[in-house]
């Protein structure tokens, strides 16, 4: 090729140059421009087209003016009964009365309503607890979101159930109290100061010129306080006996969900792993129960454990539906589990585990600190989409007799006053679970933007 | 060079071509004409319009203002006589676009078949004439994606060319490629220049553009900055951005 | 883990590290434990099993099969009466819960193609209808939708009295849709055959004029021809034998209808709420599918001067399938799976009828989850055999 080259740069300096100057630009026609030019492109590009467009706002109009009117513009506000709402639109118009009386128990289930505050109470220091997730300023993440799902349910569970607490259960309780006190303050301190906790407890005594070791001290002196404080609360918290039969609503429904998330992802960890592993015996383990569990409807596994359970412990030992439940639900949730992370390790090109294993890190180290982290991030889309399809599954657990929030809403309607009330309760929940699950969706497609914008180029 | 206005209508006639994407202006006020059987190299820095204009041409984008005529024919009667007037162009596109399900020779009979009406076994000669012609023809029965990118694309010439066109548009033919695979498509698109095809490629192979080329042109936001026959444009090149432009290509 | 990663440390304890540091040890020692926990686990399952089992007085045994299960079946799809023994109620569970899946398959196919192909429409107000369509749908639990179309619109219509009618034959009301029933008269076997003798011409002609493109290159219309063949030969003959077939139209007598066919309730919500869900993941399978195959491929065939519908059938078609039909044959493992859900609103399927009644009628549990569960699980394993097949056919041929 070299030798159609020209000679070189300068002799195009031989003679003068003329100037290029770009015509100014114009704008483009009228028709193709702005809200019009938009309209008539995206809508009315050809007769057909316009045809469907007008037949698809015909819909909408329809569907959407139908709703609004049930909803709002014929609604009844105020009644004591269907009968009188009956009396005032019949059935032209939603029923909301029936709906507002019993808020509290699609929220709360049959949870005595002097004791709400305590659900409530544990679900701000939910949010509280979760919050410093989202704030850039916090640099623990880890430890925080670690600490939400393995030290948070032992708080959570002592505020629901209550009752008796002995020792071991006591220092667990403190265990999630301390933790949470502990997550105030590293992200308080982290957000004011840029230091965490431990750092600014060091600083505080003035002990940051002394060595590691007494630092190292200091701070695990610092962590005990706050245990011992958080045991202080514990034992002067006496909360009343709630049995489970009592828990209902939107709440029975985030704690089996909950319990779900939480166990599913450590739990489809190891299953993935063990279904990956060389090991024979390990692999054909994994394997059978994951697929096993994959095969069968949700609806099976719950009536099994419901039935087999009892049959499958010692007599005498009871384990109520709840726990029946919540385990059919988490072993279901992390054959799931299990099945997308391995889709996000089968996606790690081998070249990270030869660097890994280059670098002399052992099988677990490898795995935990190069593998995992890039199939979990590379997964996220769908590990939120398995606690979409987690979350709607829950209401499987009415069939077996739980009153979740989708049993609330149909307890409405036997109720003697609002009998035959099903529409407005449905429509209510509907609501919930929509809003719920399509954030959700909704921030898991944000960020998987964000990650597949990270990873171009 | 002025040739009666009655005398055959250029294969290439564009006339006050303008074209926005969006309100983006890329295509401003171009006039075009191409003699039977001219080579034309198009260069320029990206986003200048030269890929527009060719996609022009056989209408992959259509154009707001202006006409495009083919051999004498304006598009936009209806879809149907659109085709036809495409039937008279090759196009091979940077990225090969062959079709991955089928095999090669499949790929350069397909449009024999579907559109020209060729009898099968006619259309697997006439395909493996040109799969002799691209030097690929041991490779008839595999899939593009066996194939290296060189390869693929002497293949995606052979399936432009099986159609007979009269035209051939070359977008970027080799920019895709790895380094030593570009002289092989190259030396296709030069056999193939020398049959006496008009052509019209947009390349910044500069050394393809000396050899073939009848006349280079240079685009930069959206017009067309400078024509001339390659000696004189690449030694005396008019316009200070022209000279810009080669500086950078030929000694960056 | 600490005392397995341990290499260097000196002495005695060195020749156990570096035991424990062969491959092969580590691997087999980790196996034996985790069978001996399984073994053990199940083990301790097993022993108070049977204890509580014959405390209870409850047997594991198959021998209930052949007994009388003594109660009745709201619907059948294969004759059942009540005093039928509990084998019958599990093929009839069997045979209802694949009516249901068939069914439900076919609707959830059809509207899931015309969604995902709205949403792929340069329409913006058809592409946002299809959007919403989906995202409301699949965000709200899929037993929320059967109960809601069940209690919230099946069981709230007009009593059969005021039935909702259509066309004389067809009545909706609380206790299902009612329809006429074909009753085939002498010749309308002839009409079967006509079916039989239209497709396979259907197939032939279509085989012919394949042929007759490559050999002369000329391009037969078939969508007419085979239409033809396959609809409209029954249809002449089916006329010309005297329109051999009768209807048995549902009539009112006194506050029900008596003859025709009835779809129950339970049924109708189901299946709706059913393939309207399902159509939304297929939609977004279908949408994912097509916008797979590049725009390239699109242009490509554009500037060889093939027209749009060949395009589809021969290049965009063949190559998003690919990508489509993986998922979507999970997505109809899906919706057979849900099916169960019938239970809910007591539409009488395999797990409702066996899982449910069955278990609660005989006492037992063993065997009855096991074939349910055994029924469930061979499903999946045949469909993810084919499957396997399929992918492994269908591979595009790489370097």
């Amino acid at each position: 090729m070299s030798d159609v080259m020209t000679p070189a740069g300068s002799a195009f300096e031989a003679t003068p140059a003329r100037r290029f100057t770009p015509k100014p630009a114009r704008p483009a026609p009228a028709s193709t421009l702005g809200l019009r030019g938009w309209i008539r492109q995206n809508m009315f590009s050809s007769a057909p087209n316009a045809l469907v467009t007008l037949l698809g706002l015909w819909l909408v109009y329809v569907f959407v003016s139908a709703i609004v009117s049930w909803t709002l513009v014929n609604a009844v506000w105020e009644a004591a009964s269907r009968r009188e709402c009956l009396d005032q639109v019949g059935r032209g118009g939603a029923c909301w009365p029936g709906v507002v009386a019993w808020i509290p128990n699609l929220i709360y289930g049959l949870y005595p309503k002097d004791q709400v505050w305590r659900i409530n109470l544990a679900a701000l220091v939910l949010v509280a607890w979760a919050i410093p997730l989202w704030l850039p300023r916090v640099r623990s993440k880890l430890a925080i979101g670690l600490s939400l799902v393995l030290l948070f349910p032992f708080f959570a569970s002592y505020m629901f159930l209550g009752g008796e607490k002995g020792p071991v259960w006591s220092a667990l309780i403190a265990l999630g109290l301390a933790a949470f006190f502990w997550v105030m303050a590293t992200s308080a301190a982290e957000i004011a100061t840029g230091r965490s906790f431990g750092r600014l407890v060091v600083v505080a005594l003035g002990a940051a010129g002394r060595s590691d070791a007494y630092r190292r001290r200091l701070h695990v002196a610092a962590l005990l306080v706050l245990y011992v404080a958080a045991l202080a609360v514990t034992a002067s918290l006496s909360l009343s006996f709630v049995q489970t039969r009592l828990w209902g609503g939107l709440f029975l429904t985030v704690v089996i969900s909950g319990f779900g998330i939480a166990f599913s992802l450590p739990a489809g960890i190891v299953l993935a792993l063990g279904r990956r592993s060389r090991m024979p015996l390990i692999s054909l383990l994994s394997t059978t129960f994951i697929e096993l569990f994959r095969s069968v409807p949700l609806i099976t596994i719950l009536f099994m454990f419901n039935t087999m359970l009892p049959l499958f412990l010692p007599a005498g030992v009871e384990v109520n539906q709840l726990v029946r439940a919540i385990v059919a639900v988490c072993l279901f949730a992390s054959a799931y589990m299990a099945e997308i992370i391995r889709g996000g390790l089968q996606a790690i090109p081998r070249g990270q585990y030869e660097a890994a294993s280059a670098m002399g890190l052992g099988f677990w180290q490898a795995t935990g600190l190069v593998i995992m982290p890039q199939a979990l991030k590379i997964m996220i889309p769908n590990i939120v989409g398995n606690f979409i399809g987690l979350f709607k599954d829950t209401t499987l657990v009415s069939i077996v007799g739980l009153f979740d929030l989708l049993s609330m809403a149909r307890a409405v309607g036997e109720d003697t006053r609002w009998l035959g009330l099903f529409l407005e309760p449905f429509f209510f929940i509907t609501m919930i679970y929509f809003v719920v699950c399509f954030s959700m969706s909704q921030y898991s497609l944000n960020l998987e933007n964000r990650l597949s914008a990270g990873q171009r180029r | 060079m002025t040739a009666p206005a009655a005398a055959t209508p250029p294969p290439i006639e564009l006339i006050g071509l303008n074209k926005w994407f969006g309100s983006f202006h890329v295509l401003k006020d171009i006039d075009l004409r191409v003699r039977e059987g001219e080579r034309i190299v198009v260069c320029g820095p990206s986003g200048s319009g030269k890929s527009t204009l060719i996609r022009c041409i056989n209408q992959l984008e259509k154009n707001q203002e202006g006409t495009v005529r083919i051999h004498g024919r304006a598009y936009g009667a209806s879809a149907r006589e659109n085709d036809a007037i495409r039937r008279d162009i090759g196009m091979v596109f940077q990225s090969f676009n062959l079709f991955p399900h089928l095999t090669v020779l499949e790929n350069c009979t397909f449009a024999l078949t579907w559109v020209k009406q060729t009898p099968k076994r006619e259309a697997e000669a006439l395909a493996m004439e040109f799969l002799t012609r691209v030097r690929i023809p041991e490779q008839a029965r595999k899939f593009p994606l066996q194939l290296s990118g060189g390869q693929q694309q002497r293949v995606a010439i052979a399936r432009a060319l099986c159609v007979r066109p009269r035209i051939m548009l070359f977008d970027e033919p080799t920019s895709s490629l790895d380094p030593e695979m570009i002289n092989e498509v190259l030396d296709t698109m030069v056999e193939l220049a020398q049959s006496g095809m008009t052509m019209v490629v947009v390349s910044h192979e500069m050394g393809f553009a000396r050899k073939v080329a009848d006349r280079v042109i240079f685009m930069d936001q959206g017009e067309i900055v400078e024509e001339a026959a390659p000696e004189a444009f690449f030694t005396a090149p008019q316009f200070d951005r022209t000279r810009l432009f080669l500086n950078q290509i030929l000694h960056g | 883990m600490a005392l397995m990663d341990s290499t260097a440390t000196p002495g005695a304890p060195a020749r156990y590290a570096a035991f424990f540091n062969n491959a092969t040890v580590r691997s087999v020692f980790y196996q034996v434990l985790t069978l001996a926990c399984v073994v053990g686990l199940i083990g301790y399952l097993v022993a108070n099993t049977i204890e509580n089992m014959s405390q209870r007085g409850m047997s594991a045994g198959f021998d209930f099969l052949g007994v009388s299960a003594g109660f009745g079946i709201g619907f059948a799809l294969v004759p059942y009466q009540e005093g039928d023994s509990y084998w019958r109620v599990f093929v009839v569970g069997i045979a209802n819960t694949m009516l249901v899946a068939v069914v439900g398959i076919v609707l959830a196919t059809l509207l899931g193609l015309v969604v995902g192909l709205a949403r792929l429409s340069s329409n913006w107000v058809i592409s946002n209808v299809a959007r919403w369509y989906i995202e409301i749908l699949r965000n709200t639990p899929l037993l929320l939708q059967i109960i809601a179309w069940y209690f919230g619109v099946f069981t709230l219509l007009p009593r059969p009295r005021d039935s909702l009618g259509w066309f004389g034959g067809f009545f909706l009301n609380n206790r299902g849709l009612y329809m006429p029933a074909p009753v085939p008269g002498d010749g309308f076997a002839l009409t079967l055959l006509a079916v039989a003798a239209g497709l396979v011409g259907a197939v032939l002609f279509a085989r012919r004029a394949q042929a007759i493109r490559e050999a002369t290159g000329r391009i037969v219309p078939t969508a007419a021809p085979v239409l033809g063949l396959a609809l409209g030969l029954p249809l002449a003959v089916f006329f010309v034998t005297g329109a051999p077939l009768g209807w048995d139209n549902p009539q009112l007598r006194g506050f029900n209808f008596v003859g025709g066919l009835n779809i129950p309730p339970s049924f109708c919500a189901l299946i709706i709420a059913l393939s309207i869900y399902t159509s939304c993941f297929i939609a977004e399978i279908v949408r994912a599918g097509v916008q797979s195959v590049s725009h390239g491929q699109t242009e490509a065939a554009r500037a060889l001067g093939v027209p749009p519908g060949r395009t589809m059938r021969s290049i965009i078609l063949p190559q998003a399938l690919r990508v489509i039909i993986p998922p979507l044959i999970s997505q109809y493992l899906n919706l057979t799976k849900n099916s169960s859900l019938a239970i809910a609103i007591g539409f009488p399927d395999l797990v409702s009828v066996w899982m449910h009644t069955s278990l609660n009628q005989s006492g037992r549990a063993i065997p009855i989850v096991a074939m349910t569960m055994g029924f469930y699980c061979l499903v999946s394993l045949a469909v993810s055999l084919l499957m396997n097949q399929y992918n492994r056919r269908i591979l595009i041929k790489e370097r």
